[in-house]
Parts: C-alpha cells; structure tokens; sequence
C-alpha cells in the first residue's frame, strides 16, 4: 500500500524532471543525500493539508485584491441616492419573456422596471423591494392582474396604473403623499387625459386641455402649477425636484413656484417671454417639438431638429456624439441621454458610471423603432418587436448606504487594508528584530531596558491606547497621511512579542560554537548578530510576520470600525462594516456587512492557517503538540 | 519571598510614573487652548485689556504658565489623591461619574473569563491527553477561527443569529427601555441583557487560550516524569490531574492574566457595539466629543489594571512555582 503511494505517477515524474532536472538514482548501497533545511521546510509545509489550503486562498484573495483595481475603478466621492441598498442580483434588466414581441412600454423606476403589454397585462422586474416591507411586485393590486391596463407611470418608487374603465391602481411607497392623488384626477377619463408620468416620489397628469396636475412629496421637489400656465400645456417633464413643462405655442417653460434654479436658466430661443412685453428680444425664435429630462438636466428638441441643453451639467450630458442622422426621439435616464434616429440607429450619452451609455455594438444590426430608458436601465424594441436592453445589470453583492457597489469596495477596501497591515508588519518586524537582537546578544543594561519597554508596551491593552493615539495624532493629518500614521502606529506598537522572541532565541544562538568562532576571528559585534545570529533566528521571525500580519489587518479594521482608522470615503474592510452596527442592517440589508466579513474572515483564516503551517514546518517539535 | 515582592512592586511604580508622565506627555500634544475654550462665551463683553488680563488669570490659576514638568507633577500628585480631572461631557469630576461604567467592564470582563476558562480549561486537557481524536480536531478548527474573526464580526453574526433570526436577547443595551427593576430582579435584567455580549466575548477568547493549556499540557505529558509516574503505575487521572496539570499551570497563569487585561481593550469594542455603559464606550465618547481629560483617566485606568495584572502574575508565579521564590 505504502509503495504504492510513495511511487509517484509517470507524468508527475516527466513534470519534475522538466521543470526541477533529474534526480540522481541511488543504488542501495548509497547514502541519500542530506536534505538542506529548507527542502525540508517545503515538504513538511506542503504536507500539511490546511497550510496549503491556506496558502492557496490566501493567494487567490491576494491576487483578486492587486489585479482587481486595475479593472474595476473607484470613484471616491460617487454617491447614488436612488440605488442606496440595493440588494445584490442581476435582475434588472432581465424582461419577461412575455412580454417580447408584445412590448406597448417600459417604464423605470430606481432600481426595477415595468413593462406594459400590449393586452393589458403589467409585467414588474429588477430589484423589487424598496423598503423591507414594501416590494412593488408583491405590492401590485389584483385587479391589476385582472384588467386591461391602457397607462402606467412609474416613479423612481411608486406606480401608477389605469385601466380601460378608467380605474386608477397605485402601489408601491406611499410614505412622503406619492398616493395623494387629487379627487380632479381621480375623475377624469382616460380618454381626456394626454400624457401621464411620474418622477422623484412625485406623479403628473396632464389634460387634453393642457390642464396639468402634479402631486407627490411637495418637500422635496417644486411641483405646484402656476395658474397662470394651465390650459396652455402641451407636455412636461420630470427632473430629479422639478418640472418642466412645453407649452402650445412651442417654447419651454419652468411653471413651478421656485423664482430661479438650474432649470429656469432656459435657452433664449425656446423660452417662453413675458406677453405683455412690446419689444421681443432679438433672438429668433424657435418651436420646440418634445422635451426630455435626466435628473438633472433637460433637453429640448426644436422643429429642426436641434437640441437645448440646461441645467446642472455634471457629466457632458450636452456633448451630443456625431451623427448623420436625425434624432426623432430622445429618452432620458437618469443622468444619460438616448437618442433613437431617423435611420434605426441608437446613440447614448451622458454619466456612464454604471454602463448605462455603452450601447451594444451588435444594436447596429436591427432596426430599432423605439427607445426606454429610465434610471439606468435602457430597451430598445425592434421593428420585429424584440426588446434589447443594456445598462445597469444590478449589483453582485448588492450597494451600501450611498449607492455604492459593494463589490468594487470589497477589491480596493482589500488593498487599503492588505497595505496597512503589510506595513504595519514590516515596520514591527525590523523593530522586533533589531531590539530583540539587541537585548539578546548584549545583554546587561541594554537588555534590561529593552525588556522592559517592551513588557509596558506590551502588557498595555492595545485598542485603547491606538485609539487615543488615532484620534489625537490624527487631526493634524489628511486621509493619506492618516494612513501612513496609522501603519507607523500599529508597527510601534506591535514589536514587543517578536522582540521577546528573537531576544530569547538570540541568547540561545550566541551561545554555539559558530559565534565564539566568529568572535574569535575578529569580527565586529553588530555584524555578528545581524549577519551569524539573525539567520539562525530567520524562521521565528517569519512566522511572526505571518501571524502578525494577520494581527494588523485585525487592529486596523478594528480601529475603522469604531470610526477611528481610515475614514470613509477611502474603503477598507474594517469601515465598510463601521454602518452595519444596527439590527435594521444586520437584518434587512445583509449584504452590506456578510460578504466584507466572510472575505476578511478567509483572508486572515488563510493566513493564519499558513502561519500556523510554517511553524510546524520551521521547528519539526511543534508538530508533535 | 518578600524581597521579591518588594522588588516587582517597587518595578511597577515606577513603570507608573513613566507611563503616567508618557500619557501627560500624549494629553499635551492636542492642538487647542483650554483657556480661550473656557473665555469663549465671555469674549464679546470684554475688552481687549480685560480679555488679556483675564485670559492670564486663568492660564495662572490652572497652572498653564508653569513648565511642563511642574504641570505634570501637579496633575499627578492629584492623580493620586483620587482627583481625575472635569469631564466637559458630563460637566462632572470624572472620579464622580467612572463608578458605574468601570464596575459594567469588570463585571462583563469577569463573567466571560470565567465562562471561557470554565470550557477551556477541561477541554484543554482533553484534547491534549486525547490527541487527534475527533473533539481535538474540531477544536483545532474553531481555534483557527477564533483567532482570525475579530470580534466585531463574531458579534454581527451573533446579533444575527439571536437577537434577529431568533429573537430571544436583545440587540443592545443595558436594560429595558424605562425599566426601573432594582435590588434582585435589576440584577437579572442586567444578566440577561449582558449575555449576548458576554458570550461573543467569550467565543472570541476562548481561541487563544484554549491553545496555550493545550500546548502546555502537551508539553508537560511528553516529559520523563510523566513516563516515570506511568511506569510506577500512578494512576492516569493521578498523572494527569495532579501531575502535568499543576505543572502546565505555570504557563497558563502568564496567559490567563494578561489576557485578562487585554480583554479590556476588546471591551471597547463590545462595549461600542451593544451600546453597554463601560469605560470603553466612555472613552470613545471621550474621543468624539474631544473631551481630552476624561479620555486620559480611562487610559490612566487602563494602565492601572494592565500594571496590577502585570503584578499579580508575578506574584501568583511566586506562589506556584518554588524556583521564583529564590531570590536571584
């Protein structure tokens, strides 16, 4: 049995003697050649099963933290309010198959879409749940299900609904008044009513008339109709807290009660003048056909086919991308643009933070007919009626409390924290060494004192004292130099263990033969402790730096956590768990602090294990307990 | 016996008044002037002079003007007196308001070493006399991620497993909202609302322990007096028990009490988390409010209980090991 295992396989024999050369046979009257010491340490390394699971997880979480960020990109200060805790899936684009060939329109909300049939059946996808207790998928009406529903209008988190006998559903939050429909509206008939929409918590009607109605969360956006405008509007439009609306006669115009915003600063040409001004300005004026808003911009199409852009621009939402073709609708996400042309083609432009203007190359083979876009999420119907989607898929491991991806923190969080408790290690390391050397090789005094350092030092509770020093040292500094404060603290304060064990190894190895030789013949002191004793002590040290750097990465994220490490927006594992301290987190949005933990927990896990396994492997003793 | 009492006590004052004064020293370096602090309010009605003379005064009856050394010595003489300093906070002497939070920490900081070393202590044993058998190689692995889990962890996942999933403690706390149990039932609200973070303390403890008395008692069962005892046909509970044990102990003390004051700083934490009126948790709002000298006598505390730890372990080492007890 025995033999038999010991006989390795022909091919793993062809894989040695091609990479590591042939190894002389020996006959049996030879004596086997002495292994050398670190031949030994890495067969009795690779024996032990947990050391190389370690060492291979360990590797693996490694290369993930120092590859990844060269592919995914950190944006320090992005911050999304409307797709804060988001659930991880990919979902979001994902459109029932019912619903293809039969598409009537699509809608988005933040973080889900609805799709509208063309017999009357409403179909809901994407991340569904907007509070813990309210899922607008669970939240949908019956009679929804039911009736023939002719319009839907979605908000960023609610839905409003009509059918074919002019009954109005809503569903979703009703928190902030998104439900306080105007008894008016509640009246009208479908057939009198143009256009519906729906915003930021708030909903639009508007009349055949030109009559508008607007109701929702009043607190957050400026949604009041101006008397004086109403019975003259042709469309409207939200953005993220306002309105705007087109008028009959083809200009634009802001009717809310706000004196001056970003969105009242409209272009000269399509802007609607006083009427009772005599003189109009010498601007030639222009008729504008439709009008579309992003959260924070808005565009206006006139007769010839030109577009206005105001607003608050933040991210090129004017700079139009050439193209030899008339724009004949334009559809507005969140912050992005799309454009459907004349000739079936599809241009996007705008934020593409979450690849929400990346439209799918092979989109040029169809025929493209119409276009939705809300939120991030992006469908383009064919002429043969198939939808194509592109933009925000979801999120793998969900978003935390400002929108951000999770994942993408995870792999530069990683590196953060990896750095800092590399440092940190290396820095106690060479101080343990060097003091450790030291007290051990001089003794005396020398000895005395740096033991006693190191004994204060280390039988202070180190939190407290780290903490203190954090936060006073701390506010001089900026994030950066922060960190680095931080490495250099943990470091001083992390020395004294290893010193006590280099100290004590040190007294033993001074003692042999090899150092009275070298004393002998003349060699100075400081070179006989760092270049003939600490060799001797090389496999104490590195086991310490293993378990040691395990150690750091622990502290610093235990000092973030308490908010007393690297501050946010700078992710490390430790401060993306400093919010998950409440029951509301650790229950309802679990992701926020499950998939940190169980990736910080692997990581010291393999290491540890790793440590643990070279230890065994360096002092062949220690495997006996 | 004595002298070397004499020896450590006299070793620990003096490492005392290093650290008191390294602490001082630490309290000094923070940016701001307590007396413009304190002249704030009045600024507007005074005039420049009287600003002055006033800001003077202060800077004088404080004792500011004198050199650092002198400073220290006052705030440390008044350290001993039992004066601690003002906490701004709590606008209250500091000495007057660390009762209860100091006897909080204690209290969760006992409870959970008895816990852990309750378990570890015979499972330590067993495993080492029973080694590689199943238990031995469950252990093993809960060591391994007792080590590597920090606490804040294993307390997220216990909120969830038994203040969430199964709701039977609560989430954090010290008592019920508006409860006013005292005598016997406050003290069983006060257990009941401490278990939870009591027992992620001692699940996070109980790692490194169980470790150190399971090596220890290795050790000692590999030695000859071991072989001798069996040989002479002791019998194996005799030798294990009255044997190695009470051998293997002089080791375990070191541990048991230094980490029983580093359990301290893992309080802070704990304390944080399940929101428990310690002197961690006073420290850290210490920390947020800048209110410095409340910050420096919870680290004076510190000192004194790692510093007295330091002291009973070598004191208990001259108790249970003879060779100590000869002055070297």
């Amino acid at each position: 049995m025995s033999d038999k295992k010991r006989k390795p396989s022909r091919v793993l024999n062809w894989l040695r003697r091609g990479f590591c050369g042939t190894k002389k046979e020996l006959s049996i009257f030879e004596e086997e050649q002495i292994q050398s010491p670190i031949r030994t340490i890495f067969e009795n390394f690779f024996r032990k099963k947990t050391a190389v699971f370690g060492l291979i997880m360990f590797t693996i979480i490694l290369l993930f933290v120092l590859i990844g960020p060269a592919f995914v990109e950190l944006d320090l200060s992005y911050v999304d309010q409307t797709q804060t805790n988001t659930p991880p899936g990919m979902t979001m684009l994902a459109v029932p198959n019912e619903l293809d060939g039969n598409i009537r329109r699509i809608e988005a909300g933040k973080s889900f879409s609805i799709g509208l049939s063309n017999d009357g059946k409403v179909y809901v996808w994407g991340n569904t749940s907007m509070t813990p207790v309210i899922d607008v998928k669970d939240a949908m009406p019956e009679e929804v299900k039911n009736s023939f529903i002719v319009d839907i209008a979605v908000g960023t988190d609610h839905v409003y609904a009509i059918d074919d006998k002019d009954n109005w559903y809503f569903w979703g939050v009703d928190r902030n008044k998104q439900n306080a429909m105007p008894d008016e509206v509640e009246e009208l008939k479908y057939s009198d009513i143009k256009k519906i929409d729906a915003g930021n918590q708030v909903t639009g009607v508007l009349t055949n008339d030109g009559y508008l109605y607007i109701w929702g969360n009043k607190n957050l956006s400026d949604i009041t109709v101006r008397k004086s405008y109403q019975g003259k509007i042709a469309d409207f439009t939200f953005t993220g807290y306002n309105y705007i609306v087109l008028l009959n006669d083809g200009t634009v115009a802001y009717t809310g009660m706000e004196k001056s915003n970003a969105f009242t600063r409209i272009p000269d040409a399509i802007s609607y003048e006083d009427p009772t001004a005599e003189v109009q300005s010498g601007v030639e004026k222009k008729k504008v056909v439709s009008i579309a808003s992003t959260y924070d911009v808005v565009c206006a199409a006139d007769e010839d086919g030109e577009l206005y852009f105001w607003g608050n621009m933040t991210n090129n939402e004017n700079a139009v991308p050439a193209h030899d073709s008339d724009i004949v609708k334009i559809s507005a996400g969140k912050n992005y643009f799309v454009g459907l042309m004349e000739n079936g083609e599809v241009i996007a432009w705008g934020d593409n933070a979450l690849k929400q203007t990346d439209v799918p190359k092979n989109l040029a083979k169809y025929n493209i007919v119409d276009v939705y876009s809300g939120g991030f999420y992006n469908y383009a119907i064919d002429d043969q009626g198939n939808c194509h989607t592109w933009g925000l898929k979801g999120y793998l491991l969900g978003t935390d409390e400002f929108g951000r991806d999770i994942l993408t923190r995870i792999i530069h969080g990683g590196l953060t924290t990896m750095t800092v408790g590399a440092v940190a290690v290396l820095i106690s390391t060479i101080l343990g060494v060097i003091f450790g050397g030291l007290a051990g090789y001089f003794g005396g005094v020398v000895d005395m004192i740096i033991c006693r350092i190191a004994e204060v030092i280390g039988s202070l509770p180190s939190l407290p004292l780290l903490l203190i020093l954090s936060s006073i040292l701390g506010q001089r500094f900026t994030t950066e130099q922060k960190m680095y404060m931080i490495m250099v603290i943990l470091g001083i304060i992390g020395w004294t263990g290893l010193c006590i064990l280099v100290r004590a190894e040190v007294l033993r190895a001074r003692e042999q033969e090899f150092v009275t030789a070298a004393k002998a013949m003349g060699v100075k002191e400081n070179k006989i402790v760092f270049r003939h004793i600490i060799p001797n002590v090389i496999s104490t040290i590195i086991v310490s730096a293993t378990l040691g750097f395990a150690t750091s990465m622990l502290t610093e994220s235990g000092l973030a956590f308490l908010g007393f490490g690297i501050a946010p927006p700078t992710p490390t594992w430790g401060n993306m768990l400093n919010g998950a301290n409440n029951s509301d987190v650790i229950q309802n949005m679990w992701w926020r602090w499950v998939f940190t933990s169980v990736i910080f927990g692997l990581t010291t896990i393999s290491i540890n294990l790793m440590g643990d396994g070279l230890r065994d492997a360096m002092d062949p003793r220690s495997t006996e307990r | 016996m004595v002298k070397y009492i004499l020896k450590r006590l006299v070793y620990v004052v003096v490492v005392f008044v290093i650290l008191s004064f390294l602490m001082f020293m630490l309290y000094k370096l923070i940016p701001g002037d307590v007396v413009r602090q304190m002249l704030e309010p009045q600024r507007d009605k005074l005039t420049a002079e009287q600003y002055e003379s006033e800001y003077n005064r202060l800077t004088a009856s404080l004792g500011l003007d004198k050199p650092l050394v002198v400073q220290y010595y006052n705030w440390f003489t008044n350290l001993l007196k039992g004066n601690l300093g003002y906490s701004t906070t709590y606008l209250k002497d500091v000495s007057k308001i660390i009762g209860e939070p100091l006897l909080n920490t204690l209290f969760l900081n006992a409870f959970s070493s008895i816990l852990a070393l309750g378990i570890t202590i015979p499972l330590g044993i067993y495993c080492a006399v029973k080694k590689k058998s199943f238990i031995d190689d469950a252990m093993q692995v809960f060591t391994i991620l007792g080590i590597s889990i920090p606490i804040y962890i294993t307390a997220l996942v216990m909120i969830y497993l038994f203040a969430v999933l199964i709701p039977i403690f609560p989430v954090s706390g010290m008592k019920a909202p508006g409860s006013t149990l005292t005598g016997f039932e406050g003290f069983i609200e006060k257990v009941y609302y401490f278990t939870l973070p009591v027992l992620v303390a001692t699940i996070n403890s109980m790692a490194s322990t169980f470790r150190y008395i399971r090596a220890a008692m290795i050790n000692e069962l590999s030695q000859d007096y071991i072989r001798t005892a069996r040989a002479k046909g002791v019998r194996e509970k005799v030798v294990i028990y009255s044997h190695a044990w009470r051998n293997a102990l002089l080791p375990v003390i070191t541990i048991i009490i230094s980490w029983f004051t580093s359990l301290l700083g893992g309080w802070v934490m704990l304390e944080t988390m399940f929101g428990l009126n310690g002197i961690g948790k006073l420290m850290i709002l210490g920390l947020t409010q800048q209110d410095y000298q409340m910050v420096l006598a919870m680290q004076m505390i510190y000192v004194i209980i790692a510093l007295l730890g330091r002291l009973l372990t070598d004191l208990s080492y001259g108790l249970v090991d003879p060779r100590v007890r000869v002055d070297k």
